[in-house]
This record gives C-alpha cells, structure tokens and sequence, in this order.
C-alpha cells in the first residue's frame, strides 16, 4: 500500500463516527453536522485520488462535490429552522 | 508533506471523535468544525507541497473554498438550532 492508499483509507475511517452521528442523532442538528463532515472526507478522498493517484479529472469533481454540498447543508439548515418538518 | 498529511488525517480523526462524545448539539458542532475545517487545510497543503504542476491552482481553489464554506455551513446550522429554541443541555447521546 502506498501513501494514497493508506491516506484514503484513513480518511474514510474518520468519517465512520459521523456516519454513526447522521444515523442516530437525536435531533436534525446532529444529523446535519453528520453529514457535512462526511461531505468534507468524501470531497478529500476525491482531492486524494486526484492528486496521488493520477487522476486529474476527479479534482474538478471535487470542487463541484464540495459546492453541491455546502448548498444541500446551508438548504436543509434554513429549512428546519421555519419549523417544517 | 507527509507530516502535513499526518497532521490532518489527526485533526480529522479528532473532530470525528468530538461528533460522537460531546454532550449536545451545540458542541459537536463546535467539534467537528473545528476538526474538519483544521484537517480539511492541513490535507490540502499536505497534497499542494508535493509539488506545483497544471493542477494546483484547483487545489488552491477547493483548499479556500473548503476553508470558506465549512465555516459558514456550521454557522446555518447552529443559528437554526437556536432559533428553533433548543437549548443547550437538550437531545445528549
């Protein structure tokens, strides 16, 4: 295993408590956080593979990934908070 | 680099660790922000120093839209938790 491998298998083993958070938070607000930081490493893992691994293209699709994401939290946050569950 | 990669791959681990142990939601917040904005920027300086070639601007880029936007999205989120009234203290585990 070289360092792309071990730096991607590192970084998606920290976002295994996050997806255990967005599993079962108990209130919206934890299970946004959850999804954001698991957001946040799937956007490096691309970054990772793009940079160490040769694929230059997957940049791209992580600039894009991290813009989509951030629009999906801030929408659902602004949602709750009118009271529409 | 590899230093700035290990340094991040910590910082992540941290605020991952920080979304499960802390208490309500008003602190995992503060966690996890802290590890993923920290870990977010160690990780892409750690891939910038392994050398400027045609690609790096976009890393430059995704580094300060990282560091922008994580911010800004923990922000959305606890300004909706307060004002949907849920005090600190409330929903633990």
């Amino acid at each position: 295993m070289g360092l792309r491998d071990w730096l991607a298998a590192g970084i998606l083993v920290t976002s295994l408590p996050p997806l255990w958070r967005l599993w079962r938070g108990p209130t919206l607000w934890d299970r946004l956080a959850g999804a954001g930081a698991i957001n946040v490493r799937i956007a490096l893992v691309l970054a990772c593979q793009a940079s160490l691994g040769g694929q230059g293209a997957l940049l791209d699709v992580a600039l894009a990934y991290t813009a989509l994401s951030f629009l999906g939290t801030v929408l659902v946050a602004r949602f709750g908070e009118r009271g529409e569950r | 680099m590899t230093g700035l990669l290990a340094g991040g791959l910590l910082l992540l681990l941290i605020g991952s660790l920080a979304l499960v142990r802390f208490r309500d939601p008003y602190e995992r917040l503060q966690g996890a922000g802290v590890g993923d904005v920290g870990g977010a920027a160690l990780v892409m300086l750690g891939l910038l120093a392994g050398g400027w070639d045609a690609s790096g601007g976009v890393k430059l880029l995704l580094l300060f839209f990282l560091l922008f936007t994580g911010p800004i999205a923990t922000h959305a989120i606890a300004k909706a938790a307060f004002v949907r009234r849920h005090r600190p203290g409330e929903g633990g585990r």
